[in-house]
């Protein structure tokens, strides 16, 4: 494997970083859930029938969530709001076989600690939910609220209204309440206050107005809100180098959790720069010149996400405004004011240099009261700070070294900062004020409970089954000098390399003969080819040498240059479609290192030709998993792509994939509906039947997208496998499975707070009420903490134990053919995000589908 | 943010231009006059009493001028509650701290009561206060704010019930809460009573005023500005814990009087510019050693544009010793904005060394950086690890979860 590919099978996607601090999400979602309380099912009515609790809830408590309570409003009106954690969603009560147990069996019990808290309620907490009507009708909502608090003796201190919807803490005496008021006109106006809901202690509003409470919380503790988490400014660390600020801080949800509610907290950093893009534009026209400045400026910024330094928000930056500078005006009211004044009257603010241009951000944002975008805004460069980390930066293996350093935590720092919150939460006298009057408070501790260790699975090769180490997780000494499940030989293939690399051209042509006998691999000499260093003359080399018969093209790459990198895969991907390898050639240049590296490649090779390396035993039969991820790319105007892998045999270790690029508009499913049909057709001539059961891990569900996935994506691919014929019922299950999560777990192993063993399965206490969950640590990490990931299975008619469901997963992480280990996804869903990735940074065309039964994207 | 927004602002001004004809509106041209006259007078410690939203409180924070301590009272703590976090630091003010310290304090509590942590500032501000009042209660003000604070300076403002028939549609008072509206003579007759009363002398003004014949009916809003006439004694007291007043809110906020910051932030700034001349340095270097064709002599410092102004020793080159880059402290004082931070190289040499982060030569003339990037190769270390047993292997026993489901072979 080369560097390159080493850096993106395990890294995410430029375009998926967490953009910048504040920075929405720029698709708008899925339309409006309503986040307002229904009553919610089954178990939960039980609680909210108790009697009301006497509670003394002052104004001033009251006051603090109303903000959020008319946060549900605009969900229900506008759809602006999110529902990030997806609740409401209830897809475990569809299915019989879990109704009862979710949990499996298998393995040996582990003792975790979970950066869980439980929530500790006063007994019978709960909010009354009133609608309130006016006789006759009144427009003014502050009128409205007037008329209202007339009637404080009745409706108590404690309260919140928004001008329709009333909360109160305590119940009225009556359901009905009718009040009489009188304007100051003197008109009389008759009230009407109807009980309209009682509100569980874990119904969705009251769920909702714990987090808000507890934003307020970490806002007493003197941390800054920036997007939706909270980082603590007083305590930063700095990168000098290129003036980074680093602060850290929580991801903090308060939840329903399995058996209660829980709040789930991890640390979380962000990358703040002390750098205006003033600052910016100065040095990069001093480095590139007067000439090239505006193409640069253009390249570097656009896209970039700054901060405005009157407030807190903030922009995108679309576009340069080259003939606007703080001397234009704008209309302000009824008068026009230059951008100059404007901040030096409203901020105090002075302009330095008045020549400088002017950025421009489209805000999609509605306006206030739900008014269309207010156009355009205009931004003053030296008001304007860069946030996140650049591309530049993230290549730049020292500051990423720095950054790691201070972010990547062990499991035991982790553990310790979180420890030091739930501290701070419980020295605070005003937290503890605050909680108090609520009648809330949080368990001083993380929850402790059991996890499984899964037995590790025998790798089978060849004939010969071993077993790896369960702690690393990794089988590349296992494995070596065994011969591989197939072989495909090499009998026309060509190397590429510039001058320059002949000799290493030349060594690694030789320790792939070396490292290729023991394999099983027969290789014929590869055919040499000299290409000039420039990206025309190697897409000429190719054009000129690739032929029909052409196996195997590898190039060695003078620099880990996206250009040529991308020109190579482009060409035979799509143009003539041949599998390639690509190497820098800094990753040969180590002889010690070689045969480390030939043996990769030679692997990698062997896979994108057709051959298999390694099996598990996979106890079902008829059986096709499918994969799907997507790649976003977040530069203007580039569309979305969707990958799908199918496996077409038993032993899952040949894969059909197809990647198609979004339209706009479209869903990413409705263009991978065709793909799933060709992956059936596909299976079908491997194995002379169609699958009886399909299992899809769906990857790359963002936050607030579950229930799109079980409304539309699941009766879509049930429909596009109607379409293989009327009687063909094949069993589906649709397991949605997400890497960036903010669960983790710690176990003690030899007396130390460390990370859990490989195959970690975690299905209690957790885990959501409402579905069929269940989280997984596959890989083994030697830094930092290790992320489980969370499965979720939306949809399930095998009826498969959730054992064996468990199992299963576990044994797909084993799969992957480009990391001789356990990977943190199953394999499908990491071959479908390597796919496209390589479409979405690279090809930008859909590859050509005579390479659609290879591995050719590894 | 200067949105080019259209809707909103005109919505806002056409309801404005039916009850007051003011543009800029009445209330914005209030808030200016306080930021006028803070500008003029430079009050180190301010007060506003009735702050209700908050509104001036957040202005003076921009239009700081060199006040150190911002006080907001107001009566409602609901309404503090509701907006005290708007008086937050931004993200910014943390990014860049300013050069001066700034704390803002807001407390529940009456301008009728004696509270001892009021006394000793040098502005006090009644943006539309004393009409709220029962006359009564005047009276108690003025003690409270002259007698009991006697502060350096009073702004009050208040209504000019001369002009009100200007007003149309106007009935009774502007506020229904208003509990008087006095004329000019009145309002003037009670502010000379108080400066007889407490020391003060005033001299009075407005803001609003209306054209042509009507200007006689004076001021829109009247405003009376006071000046202590003696020397004060507590301004440099102790600051107080409230007593009667309730602390709904305070922050401090980051700036360079803060030694830990203007430290860290000190060394930030000369990492920058070290780390940028290292930089220049070794790619110069690099280039040299690829174009052999003409080898430099060690770089003769091309003219360092702010190297110059401060004579011989700032062309001190960027050398090597050894696996260190050593970067002469002079080139770093070149900076302006190192400048900016500290008054003279020997303050900035004290500050590095005692700083952690910074290696220096014995002298404190040099600052030594590491020459090389640490190699990235470090990864591939070969590592034997000892094997702990977590869990069993599956055993060999073929499974088959078909069977046990016992659908096997449904197709």
């Amino acid at each position: 494997m080369t560097g390159r590919a080493r850096a993106r099978s395990r890294g995410r996607g430029r375009g998926q970083e967490p953009a910048a601090p504040g920075a929405q999400p720029s698709v708008q979602q899925e339309a409006a859930k309503p986040v307002m309380p229904t009553p919610p099912e089954g178990q939960l009515v039980g609680r909210g029938r108790q009697k009301p609790a006497p509670g003394a809830m002052s104004e001033e408590a009251m006051l603090q969530i109303s903000a959020g309570f008319q946060q549900v409003k605009i969900g229900e009106r506008g759809g602006r709001r999110r529902d990030f954690h997806d609740s409401g969603v209830h897809t475990r009560q569809l299915m019989e076989h879990v109704k009862e147990s979710k949990t499996g069996v298998s393995g040996t019990a582990i003792e975790l600690r979970a950066n869980f808290m439980r929530l500790l309620s006063r007994p019978l907490w709960a909010l009354y939910q009133y609608h309130v009507d006016y006789k006759p009708p009144m427009e003014s909502r502050r009128l409205r609220s007037a008329l209202l608090f007339q009637h404080e003796e009745t409706l108590g201190k404690a309260h919140t209204f928004d001008g329709a919807i009333l909360f109160l803490p305590n119940k009225l005496h009556n359901t009905e309440t009718v009040l009489c008021s009188e304007t100051r006109n003197g008109e009389k106006v008759e009230i009407t206050v109807t009980l309209t809901n009682e509100l569980p202690p874990s119904s969705p509003v009251c769920l909702q107005f714990y987090n808000i409470l507890f934003r307020r919380i970490l806002r007493i503790l003197n941390m800054q809100q920036i997007g939706r988490h909270y980082y603590n400014p007083d305590d930063p660390f700095n990168i000098p180098q290129h003036r980074l600020t680093i602060w850290p801080g929580f991801v903090t949800t308060i939840l329903q959790y399995e058996s209660s509610i829980m709040l789930c907290t991890d640390v979380s950093h962000k990358v703040l720069r002390s750098e205006t893009v003033l600052d910016f534009m100065y040095s990069l026209r001093q480095q590139c010149g007067d000439q090239r400045f505006p193409e640069a400026c253009t390249k570097e910024l656009v896209g970039l996400i700054i901060l405005t330094k009157y407030n807190n928000k903030t922009y995108r930056i679309d576009d340069i405004a080259w003939d606007h500078t703080p001397n234009n005006t704008f209309k302000k009211g009824d008068t026009e004011i230059s951008f100059k004044n404007y901040f030096k009257t409203q901020y105090g603010l002075d302009i330095t240099d008045g020549n400088q241009v002017l950025l421009v951000s489209h805000v999609k944002r509605l306006g206030p009261s739900g008014r269309p975008p207010p156009g355009p805004a205009m931004l003053v460069p030296e008001f304007c700070y860069l946030t996140g980390l650049t591309d530049k930066m993230r290549a730049d293996f020292n500051i990423m070294k720095d950054l790691a350093s201070h972010t990547r935590l062990s499991p035991e720092q982790r553990e310790t900062r979180i420890n030091r919150l739930i501290s701070n939460i419980n020295r605070n006298a005003d937290v503890q004020n605050e909680l108090t009057t609520w009648g809330l408070s949080f368990e001083n501790r993380l929850l402790s409970m059991n996890g499984r260790v899964l037995p590790s699975e025998r790798i089978i090769q060849g004939g010969r089954a071993y077993e790896y180490n369960p702690w690393t997780a990794d089988w590349t000494k296992e494995m070596r000098g065994l011969p591989l499940i197939s072989c495909m030989s090499l009998d026309n293939w060509l190397m590429f390399y510039t001058r320059r690399n002949a000799d290493v051209a030349q060594s690694l042509l030789q320790t792939l003969n070396k490292v290729s006998g023991p394999m099983g691999i027969r290789m014929q000499r590869a055919i040499m080819i000299e290409y000039e260093d420039r990206q025309e003359s190697l897409l000429r080399a190719l054009q000129q040498n690739v032929a029909r018969e052409t196996q195997m093209v590898v190039v060695i790459l003078p620099t880990n240059r996206k250009d040529k990198y991308d020109c190579v895969k482009k060409y035979l991907c799509v143009d003539c479609p041949t599998p390639s390898q690509c190497v820098v050639s800094r990753t040969i240049s180590k002889p010690q290192a070689l045969m480390t590296v030939a043996t990769k490649i030679a692997l990698q090779m062997n896979c994108k030709m057709g051959g298999e390396l390694w099996s598990v035993e996979i106890p079902l039969r008829q059986l096709m998993i499918v994969g799907i991820d997507c790649y976003h790319d977040t530069a203007a105007g580039k569309r979305s792509i969707g990958a799908l892998v199918a496996s077409l045999n038993q032993g899952m270790s040949r894969w059909f994939s197809k990647c198609v690029l979004q339209n706009r508009g479209q869903e990413i499913i409705d263009a991978l509906k065709g793909s799933l049909q060709a992956a059936l057709k596909a299976y079908l001539k491997y194995n002379n039947c169609l699958p009886s059961r399909i299992i899809v891990f769906r990857d790359g569900v963002g936050d607030g997208m579950l229930q799109s996935v079980v409304d539309y994506e699941v009766p879509q691919i049930m429909q596009s496998i109607k379409t293989m014929g009327q009687d063909y019922e094949p069993k589906l299950s649709v397991v949605v499975v997400k890497k960036r999560i903010s669960s983790r777990f710690f176990a003690r192993i030899d007396g130390k707070i460390a990370n859990p063993p490989p195959g970690t399965v975690i299905d209690t206490e957790v885990t959501r009420p409402e579905w069929y969950d269940f989280f997984i640590v596959s890989q083994a990490v030697r830094f930092g903490c290790v992320a489980p990931t969370h499965y979720n299975v939306v949809f399930d008619s095998s009826g498969l134990k959730p054992d064996h469901m468990q199992r299963l997963t576990y044994k797909l992480c084993h799969m992957y053919y480009n990391w001789q280990g356990i990977v943190r996804v199953p394999a499908p869903c990491q071959y479908a995000h390597k796919l496209a990735f390589l479409v979405g940074q690279s090809i930008h065309k859909e590859p050509n589908m005579n390479l659609d039964d290879f591995l050719y994207y590894l | 943010m200067c949105l080019m927004r259209t809707h909103s602002r005109a919505d806002l001004t056409k309801t404005l231009a039916m009850t007051t004809p003011f543009s800029p509106p009445l209330y914005m041209q209030r808030y200016q006059f306080v930021i006028d006259y803070v500008k003029t007078y430079r009050p180190k410690k301010v007060i506003d009493f009735g702050c209700a939203e908050c509104c001036l409180l957040k202005k003076l924070k921009f239009h700081r001028n060199g006040i150190q301590l911002l006080v907001g009272v107001d009566i409602n703590s609901v309404v503090l509650l509701k907006r005290m976090h708007t008086l937050a630091p931004l993200i910014s003010d943390y990014l860049q701290p300013s050069d001066g310290p700034l704390t803002i304090e807001l407390y529940q509590g009456s301008v009728t009561e004696r509270e001892p942590c009021t006394r000793g500032f040098d502005l006090v501000t009644c943006v539309e206060l004393i009409e709220h009042l029962e006359l009564v209660e005047v009276a108690s003000f003025s003690e409270v704010v002259f007698g009991y604070m006697s502060p350096g300076a009073v702004i009050v403002s208040t209504p000019n019930a001369e002009f009100n028939p200007l007003l149309p549609g106007l009935r009774g008072f502007r506020n229904y809460d208003h509990k008087f509206e006095w004329t000019r003579a009145e309002f003037q007759t009670w502010a000379h009573k108080v400066c007889r009363d407490y020391g003060y002398s005033v001299h009075f003004t407005g803001v609003g005023e209306a054209v042509g014949h009507w200007r006689e009916v004076g001021f829109c809003t009247q405003i009376a500005v006071f000046q202590r006439n003696f020397h004060d004694t507590m301004s440099n007291a102790e600051r107080l814990e409230p007593s009667v007043y309730r602390l709904m809110y305070r922050v401090v906020y980051p700036s360079l009087s803060d030694n830990n910051i203007y430290q860290r932030t000190l060394v930030n700034e000369v990492l920058y510019e070290a780390q940028h001349l290292r930089q220049e340095w070794l790619s110069r270097m690099n280039m040299d050693s690829s174009n052999n064709a003409h080898f430099c002599a060690p770089p003769l410092m091309d003219v360092f544009q702010h190297g110059l102004e401060g004579g011989t020793r700032d062309c001190q080159p960027v050398y090597q010793q050894g696996g260190t880059i050593c970067v002469p402290l002079a080139r770093v004082w070149s900076s302006p904005r190192v400048r900016a931070l500290c008054g003279s190289v020997q303050r900035l040499r004290e500050e590095l060394q005692v700083d952690s982060r910074v290696r220096m030569s014995a002298d404190g003339t040099v600052l030594i950086l590491p020459a090389a990037a640490d190699d990235e190769d470090d990864e591939e270390v070969e590592e034997e690890e000892n094997v702990k047993a977590v869990s069993g292997v599956a055993n060999n026993v073929e499974e088959d979860w078909d069977r046990e489901l016992g659908c096997y072979g449904n197709v």
